[in-house]
């Protein structure tokens, strides 16, 4: 990856950073966007995917400072889906936003489920129900969120033409 | 160049190995360790974060408080237009106590149920029928003055036609009784259409603006002395007016079409006992200032036609 790049991304991580601590809690939603897991899978989808797990680990060290009785959860969650990610970008690199779309549900939801089995904070029918009933939710809005971010964003992730 | 890709995914294996054991290790950290690594993280890195957070969400509770306000501003505000329709109301129902007073036998107190529906503005339907003592022909009164007429009772309810509705007559005179004439819907345009019209008055006499004209009992329906309206102005040739032998006036109801809610129906035998006395106050108030406003109070005094049976309800 070019400087440009480098420097494009990190302000487009940088951004999604900001929207999850401000857009995020305004809209107050049950099923929640997760603008972090946003951020990881487009840097992972354009790193090697031992920098991507570092970097997913980082973030999710980061935000289960904020849930210390799960501390760590979020981060094995965020590298496992941050690896994956980087692992099968090959899959996702076509510029189809369906696909993206698609690839956003999935590396959400992923997360959702790592996260709530590696925290034990749930069990039986509750865990079930979050899983298969928030969970989904909050992987669909993540997913058209991240949809809609890359339309937005395109200028500043796509690489500069000569 | 296949060592390089073999080093490569080697490093990546390694650092995805760390990643994962540093998550892991996090995951199995006791408390007393892991809460200051914790701590240290929310200080140094999610600190500005969380204000960020913290704005955002006053800002989301502002938004949600700002409508509760608005909706609680909403409710005062539309009680507070409650207030002077209520103070009507009570004003009205004071006045119909007033009315029921001054009659004291022989009539039916009834709601008005008013229909929207076309070529039915004019007629009302009124809560009490036959079963009450409701007749057809009956003069149907407010504490302000004539109403209507009863035109059709059931047992349970009756219709009646209003001042407004085009069939509308009745026989009127001025409260000193110096002219006479008949009253009718006066069939105009818009706002006009709310407005009563007395014909036939004879020639020589000339009404001012404000005499108070009051049914004169001729005819039988209406007993004499009921407020129809007051004169606002004489209808000429200009608005097509051209009886050459008498002259038509233009009347302000007594009674509001808003007005017509609660209502007392008068029995028969009631109107031909008289009821000169229960609108004494306006008539008197007419007689003495013809220019003065048309408030018709029912009086306070008693009917001097007084039967012992009492009101029917």
């Amino acid at each position: 990856m070019t400087t440009s790049g480098t420097i494009r991304l990190a302000v487009a991580f940088f951004v999604l950073v900001l929207l999850h601590f401000s857009l995020r809690p305004a809209l107050g939603w049950r099923a929640e966007i997760d603008f972090l897991l946003i951020a990881v899978l487009l840097a992972a989808v354009r790193l090697r995917p031992g920098m991507a797990s570092l970097v997913g680990c980082t973030v999710g060290l980061i935000a289960d400072s904020l849930t210390p009785n799960a501390f760590g959860a979020g981060a094995l969650a965020m590298t496992i889906v941050a690896y994956l990610a980087s692992w099968l970008k090959a899959v996702f690199f076509a510029d189809n936003l369906a696909l993206n779309g698609f690839f956003f549900f999935a590396g959400q939801w992923a997360y959702e489920i790592i996260y709530l089995i590696a925290a034990h904070q749930m069990q039986g029918m509750e865990l079930v129900q979050q899983i298969l009933v928030w969970g989904l939710l909050s992987s669909a809005v993540t997913a058209a969120a991240g949809v809609v971010l890359l339309v937005l964003m395109r200028p500043l992730l796509e690489p500069a033409t000569a | 160049m296949a060592r390089a890709v073999a080093s490569g995914t080697r490093a990546d294996a390694i650092l995805g190995f760390v990643s994962g054991a540093l998550a892991l290790i996090a995951i199995a950290l006791p408390g007393r360790l892991r809460d200051p690594i914790a701590g240290t993280l929310r200080r140094d890195l999610v600190a500005p974060l969380i204000a960020l957070q913290k704005n955002a969400e006053l800002g989301r509770l502002a938004l949600i408080r700002h409508d509760q306000e608005i909706a609680g501003k909403d409710s005062v505000a539309l009680r507070a237009l409650l207030v002077p329709s209520l103070e009507s109301e009570n004003d009205r129902l004071r006045r119909l106590l007033g009315l029921g007073r001054a009659l004291r036998w022989g009539f039916v107190p009834a709601e008005a149920l008013h229909s929207r529906a076309l070529g039915e503005e004019f007629t009302m339907t009124l809560t009490a029928g036959a079963r009450n003592g409701v007749r057809p022909f009956s003069a149907v009164v407010a504490p302000e003055g004539l109403v209507g007429m009863v035109e059709t009772v059931d047992p349970r309810m009756c219709l009646a036609i209003s001042w407004a509705h085009p069939d509308f007559r009745v026989s009127a005179m001025t409260a000193d009784g110096s002219a006479f004439g008949i009253a009718k819907a006066h069939l105009g345009s818009g706002t006009d259409r709310y407005l009563l019209e007395l014909s036939g008055v004879q020639l020589s006499t000339t009404l001012p603006s404000g005499t108070l004209i009051v049914s004169s009992g001729v005819g039988g329906v209406y007993p004499r002395g009921i407020p129809v309206g007051t004169v606002m102005r004489e209808l000429g040739p200009r608005e097509g007016f051209t009886e050459g032998w008498a002259r038509t006036y233009l009347l302000r109801p007594a009674v509001k079409p808003q007005d017509i809610n609660s209502v007392m129906i008068l029995e028969p035998r009631r109107g031909a006992a008289g009821v000169q006395a229960v609108w004494a106050d306006s008539l008197k108030d007419s007689t003495a200032d013809s220019s003065a406003s048309p408030g018709m109070q029912p009086g306070t005094e008693a009917d001097s036609a007084d039967t012992p049976d009492g009101p029917t309800r």
